[in-house]
């Protein structure tokens, strides 16, 4: 689903941001990339939505060379994959069904695929019942789950989520990872950029590690902490 | 993006697109009506210049017909010279038409034009040559023709009002040139304001317009709303113009003609259709053009 060979990132002010990253994710994984802030998840993320182009290397994501790729033909990409943020990046003049249906309309999608897909992804994420709602009146929980639901309505096989729970409280932060794994069991690859500990421990998924632009460790059933379970940790 | 091959009017499709073109529009109400003003205002100056110009035009042309050239012989000048002039002016195509006029009837015209100025009678014999009243075609002409009349034999002299052909040329040059200047300089001016107007609204949606290309929409369908927001800004803009100049002309041409009896205002004829079509879709282009480069700008970055 995602290759990445040699890929290094340079921005222009000289910080190397990505040294050097080789790296494989299968088709239907769930990866973890954690790492302290600064140390090059985001922009790792970032050049497989083609947001960035790397300074050298090479990246796949399924099957299209995205460091290739012509400009014109970003959004085609985009359409095969879905992003979700930390601040959601939620239209708040706009209802959650509105919100969702966006993604689709301005695509040129047509109306019968968006009356048949908004309701199917306000489902998955149970919010069918807050349609109507606008971002404001909702919890943060919500508001990502409205996000990640606009994510998924391209039927994307590809999630990209950048610190989805960076600004929710323990219970959202639950909620919004369940919601992530169940995504996941449907077959939809799913790469979560984290410095959230109790997440990563608690779902014990492959944890793929970077530190100063470079991977360190690839773990396939991982913990936040190199080797350790969070009770090793706190006991030792 | 399926397609059927068919091509069917998803009505959800539209009602979105205007949805989001009319948001635009009224988001940023103000600006717009700013925009849609200055753009009027712009277009009834041109349009007053042009009036004008179209006014001194027609001025000009009835000048300039009226012009004929007086060719004097020579007061040697036998029968067979003249006849030879007159053949001479048949055979060029420029002259419209060539006028005998004997000395005599020179000094009957002469005596009545003089009538009380000077006293013609303490004239004792005939000081006039005979002459040829020449029209000609093009008034442009009236120079070149009246030089080659020049060097023809018995000619003794020439004469046009030199001075008031040349000067009209020149107005009409001028005025042509500026024309083409000013419209210029208004079409940049609307199209500077549009597209400041537009960059506002694209400020103003620049979340929209990130969501958008995150979730892969194209370059193309982002413009659109903008363009059509551009559109909208310089077509009303023009059609608020000529409702202006329509207003000017019904209720301030009256008082202006009996100002200035002299000036032919009413002479200049319009095609009002062709010009409401003309300065609605100059407006609505200027508009386009504004917007596209004002969206282009943004989603280069």
């Amino acid at each position: 689903m995602i290759s990445l060979r040699g890929v290094s990132l340079v921005y222009p002010n000289g910080v190397r941001a990505l040294d050097g990253i080789d790296l494989e994710i299968r088709k239907g994984d769930f990866v973890f990339l954690v790492g302290h802030s600064g140390t090059g998840k985001s922009s790792l993320l970032r050049l497989l939505y083609r947001e960035m182009l790397p300074t050298g290397g090479e990246i796949t994501v399924d099957g299209i060379r995205v460091d290739r790729l012509r400009r014109a033909r970003v959004p085609m990409l985009r359409r095969h994959l879905g992003v979700v943020f930390q601040d959601y990046k939620l239209l708040t003049d706009k209802t959650v069904w509105e919100n969702v249906a966006f993604a689709l309309q301005v695509t040129g999608a047509h109306t019968k695929d968006v009356m048949r897909q908004v309701p199917r992804c306000l489902d998955l994420v149970g919010l069918s019942h807050k349609s109507r709602m606008y971002p404001g009146e909702l919890s943060g929980g919500e508001q990502q789950r409205t996000a990640i639901a606009r994510a998924l309505v391209n039927n994307p096989k590809l999630l990209l989520c950048d610190e989805p729970t960076g600004n929710l409280d323990p219970a959202n932060t639950t909620e919004i990872m369940e919601l992530l794994g169940r995504i996941n069991l449907k077959g939809t690859t799913v790469v979560v950029a984290t410095h959230n500990q109790a997440v990563v421990d608690r779902m014990r998924r492959r944890v793929v590690r970077l530190e100063d632009g470079r991977i360190v460790t690839d773990e396939e059933r991982g913990y936040y902490f190199l080797g350790l379970g969070q009770d090793q940790l706190l006991s030792g | 993006m399926k397609s059927e091959g068919t091509i069917s009017l998803d009505w959800g499709k539209i009602n979105f697109f205007l949805g989001e073109v009319l948001r635009n529009f009224t988001r940023n109400a103000g600006m717009q009506a700013t925009a849609i003003g200055t753009v009027a205002v712009t277009i009834v100056l041109l349009g007053a210049f042009l009036y004008a110009r179209a006014s001194l035009a027609h001025v000009a042309g009835e000048v300039m017909s009226q012009i004929t050239i007086s060719v004097y012989t020579q007061p040697d000048a036998t029968a067979a010279q003249e006849d030879a002039l007159r053949t001479a002016f048949a055979k060029d195509d420029r002259i419209v038409s060539s006028e005998f006029v004997p000395k005599k009837q020179g000094l009957r015209e002469l005596r009545e034009r003089m009538k009380g100025q000077i006293d013609t009678s303490i004239l004792t014999e005939n000081p006039l040559p005979d002459k040829f009243r020449i029209k000609v075609r093009d008034p442009e002409q009236v120079p070149a023709v009246a030089a080659r009349i020049r060097k023809l034999p018995g000619v003794q002299n020439v004469d046009y009002g030199r001075d008031v052909v040349q000067r009209l040329l020149q107005l009409g040059a001028v005025a042509r040139r500026a024309g083409i200047g000013l419209i210029v300089l208004f079409v940049l001016v609307a199209g500077i304001i549009i597209s400041n107007t537009i960059r506002l609204t694209v400020f103003a949606r620049r979340r929209e317009i990130s969501i958008m290309q995150l979730v892969g929409a194209t370059n193309m369908y982002i413009r659109m709303p903008f363009i059509c927001e551009g559109l909208i800004d310089g077509a009303l803009g023009a059609a608020l113009a000529l409702g202006l100049l329509a207003l000017a002309r019904m209720t301030l041409l009256p008082k202006l003609s009996l100002a200035l009896p002299w000036l032919q205002l009413n002479a200049a004829r319009v095609d009002v259709g062709a010009l409401v079509l003309e300065l609605v879709g100059a407006g609505a282009a200027v508009g386009v053009v504004a917007s596209w480069i004002a969206v282009g700008r943004y989603l280069r970055t």
